[in-house]
């Protein structure tokens, strides 16, 4: 697409508002592409774009693989151009290439890194035709937003180019099958030791065969529709990965063998979750032809954002915060997963409402379809849900199973830490809506002052 | 007494299941039936007191419509006779005449609901939903890509108070043919309406029904309802 009198007018008003709004101190990530696209709404067809471009899209895990990607890359010398700092829909998108556009719409970048949101690649796919995408997973999302992961799987497949090169899930029955004409690569986590025979959790979106609709029949399942699955009519299997890790938690390191033979990374967390991160990156960078050694380097001294994961210790205390994004069933089921295997006694703080709702009635049925019974374990002690919403956690907790006498309720999250026993020893995880990062604090904080109050009463 | 759960591995989508789970908790003795895609329904040859059915993919919509087309006759007679149903979310679409795309092609439903839906797959409309229904007022949410059209007049399920009927022009929510009740509330219907789940279960002949954890699902129930009428008040 050529530049046009529109698009010059377009670039040199929107320009002008980021520089306005860097000025007053304001976060200028999205308003400007917004206007942008306003003023010429195929402005991304037409601004420059770098020469190769990753976009990284899925349900859960892209602002951690875009982050981890940005870091290394950016490690090993290449000058990225990436929306981090802004949303990943068009209007950030616009908004990135906008900041480093010249006057006449230049960008002089080589390389671009971009996070897209799901439901944004109509809009996006329109116009920056990526050379790789990667897809972490596709899962139940908000379900006022995405409906359901079929619907977000055609709505990816009919929108990617047919050239891109797709960095897939092999252990992802739904998202492996984007783009089946497309070159691609696949990463996949051989068989754990705490994957199950069948699914323990409520969502499994993937139990009829999308080929013949006979029963699928797992080999193991990880959680929700991730495993190794086969069509026993038709044939229809996972694919066989060109990246298969194995982790080693107590070593620390997760192997990966390739085509080409055995590579080895440090591990940055001992979720599997973060494990998944960490080797949709590996397959990434080594398809794009970053070396084994240049990204173990870089991953053993990578950490995962604060916001997102906090640990500090007091009083033989450990309080954990954990971002686990409500609306999104699965995200908190793998979250609840992890603390129910963590080692010793824990206490859990549920505070999960999104604050965007709190003068309304928030869609709650995420609520049911989130495995609340992986919180009911001998191990768990105490259960403090918080918020607007807590009698909907309380049924939903009983519900689960968890006996009545180690749930408590406040509906000011404040009052939480005063319901913890907060005993020597064990973990309090406080588990937070990513709206909610001030009240966090707030009650990690209270919990700490909670634990020096009883101290000095000691 | 028999309650048959059709196609709950796929027809479960935002917590549906827990619309037959907490029915389960509520009536400890009855014999839950779960009947996969590959299966031959149970209603078919055997009489079942109440037949669930939950969110699909449009895709598993007509998947379901050719299951079910061979038991057509067999599912009138037992609305007929007063079999009750529950049908949430898009369940009760397959029950209709037929579900149009947005380029008018259209998929032939089972034609036992003389309405239609109407797919717009780029458009979702959510809502907070409050209607009433006999003596009591009923909660719940939609978040739908399809609506129904023709006229329910004659039996709808649920006045509207806020929110929509069965498409947005409408104030007459759902369908209920006898002790058939569907509408696109989405998810726990059962859940967020403690009072209704009494009202199937004296359908389904218990004198006095007590609720599984009655006390909280109540206050659950009252919290959401103090909601939704602020809402509906401050607009």
């Amino acid at each position: 697409m050529k530049k046009n009198f529109r698009f010059f007018i377009a670039l040199w008003i929107s320009k002008a508002a980021m520089l306005l709004q860097k000025l007053l101190g304001m976060n200028a990530s999205y308003f400007p592409g917004k206007l942008a696209i306003k003023l010429c709404p195929d402005f991304l067809g037409r601004i420059d774009k770098p020469e190769t471009i990753i976009t990284v899209t899925g349900t859960n895990g892209k602002t951690t693989c875009c982050n981890m990607l940005l870091d290394i890359l950016t490690e090993n010398g290449y000058d990225v151009l990436n929306n981090k700092a802004g949303s990943n829909i068009d209007a950030g998108i616009a908004s990135a290439l906008i900041a480093e556009a010249s006057l006449s719409g230049r960008v002089s970048k080589k390389l671009g890194l971009f996070e897209v949101d799901e439901r944004s690649s109509k809009k996006i796919y329109a116009y920056v035709h990526p050379n790789y995408t990667v897809c972490t997973n596709l899962f139940r999302d908000s379900i006022q937003r995405n409906a359901h992961p079929e619907f977000i799987f055609s709505f990816i497949d009919s929108s990617l180019p047919d050239d891109t090169h797709l960095i897939l899930n092999a252990d992802d029955p739904i998202s492996s099958r984007l783009k089946e004409g497309n070159r691609r690569s696949y990463f996949s986590i051989g068989r754990l030791p705490t994957d199950r025979d069948e699914c323990v959790n409520i969502i499994n979106d993937m139990r009829m065969c999308p080929k013949c609709h006979a029963t699928l029949e797992y080999e193991y399942v990880r959680y929700h529709h991730i495993g190794k699955m086969r069509c026993p009519v038709c044939g229809f299997a996972s694919p066989e990965p060109d990246f298969l890790a194995s982790p080693d938690w107590k070593k620390g390191s997760f192997t990966v063998k390739t085509h080409e033979g055995e590579e080895e990374y440090p591990l940055v967390s001992s979720s599997v979750f973060n494990t998944y991160n960490q080797v949709t990156v590996v397959a990434m960078l080594r398809t794009f032809g970053l070396s084994a050694e240049a990204i173990a380097k870089s991953f053993s001294h990578l950490k995962i954002v604060e916001s997102r994961y906090t640990s500090v210790e007091k009083d033989g205390v450990e309080v954990i915060t954990n971002m686990t994004k409500g609306q999104n069933p699965v995200a908190c089921s793998i979250v609840f997963d992890y603390i129910r295997h963590e080692p010793g006694d824990k206490e859990v703080v549920l505070m999960l409402d999104d604050l965007t709702y709190k003068k309304t009635t928030e869609i709650m049925t995420w609520v049911f379809d989130a495995d609340f019974e992986l919180l009911e374990h001998e191990s768990i002690k105490r259960i403090v849900a918080c918020g607007v919403r807590i009698h909907d956690y309380h049924l939903r907790l009983l519900l689960a199973g968890i006996p009545e006498e180690k749930i408590r309720c406040v509906e000011n999250e404040t009052d939480a830490p005063k319901e913890l026993a907060l005993e020597r020893g064990e973990k309090v995880f406080i588990l937070h809506d990513l709206t909610t990062p001030v009240m966090t604090r707030k009650v990690r904080d209270g919990i700490l002052e909670e634990l020096d109050r009883r101290e000095a009463k000691a | 007494m028999k309650i048959e759960v059709l196609f709950p591995e796929f027809a479960n989508l935002f917590g549906d299941c827990w619309n037959h789970r907490y029915l389960k908790a509520c009536l400890p003795e009855a014999e839950f039936i779960e009947t996969s895609y590959c299966s031959q329904p149970r209603f078919a040859s055997e009489d079942v007191q109440l037949v669930y059915m939950g969110a699909m993919t449009e895709s598993q919509q007509e998947l379901v419509i050719k299951k079910l087309l061979p038991y057509k006759d067999r599912i009138q007679a037992m609305i007929d006779s007063g079999t009750v149903f529950l049908m949430t979310a898009n369940a009760g679409e397959v029950f209709c005449d037929y579900i149009e795309n947005e380029d008018g092609s259209r998929a032939d439903a089972l034609g036992i609901v003389p309405l239609h839906a109407k797919r717009d797959m780029l458009h979702r409309f959510n809502s907070v939903q409050l209607c009433s229904f006999e003596n009591m007022e009923l909660v719940g949410f939609k978040a739908e890509f399809s609506q129904l059209y023709g006229d329910n007049a004659g039996f709808g399920f649920a006045g509207v108070k806020y929110g929509i009927g069965i498409n947005k022009e409408s104030r007459l929510e759902g369908v209920r043919i006898n002790n058939f009740f569907s509408t696109s509330m989405v998810g726990p219907f059962a859940v967020m309406n403690p009072l209704f789940v009494k009202y199937l279960m004296r359908l389904l002949g218990v004198e006095d029904p007590v609720l599984a954890h009655e006390e909280v699902i109540m206050a659950a129930y009252n919290k959401r309802l103090e909601d939704i009428k602020r809402m509906m008040n401050s607009k």
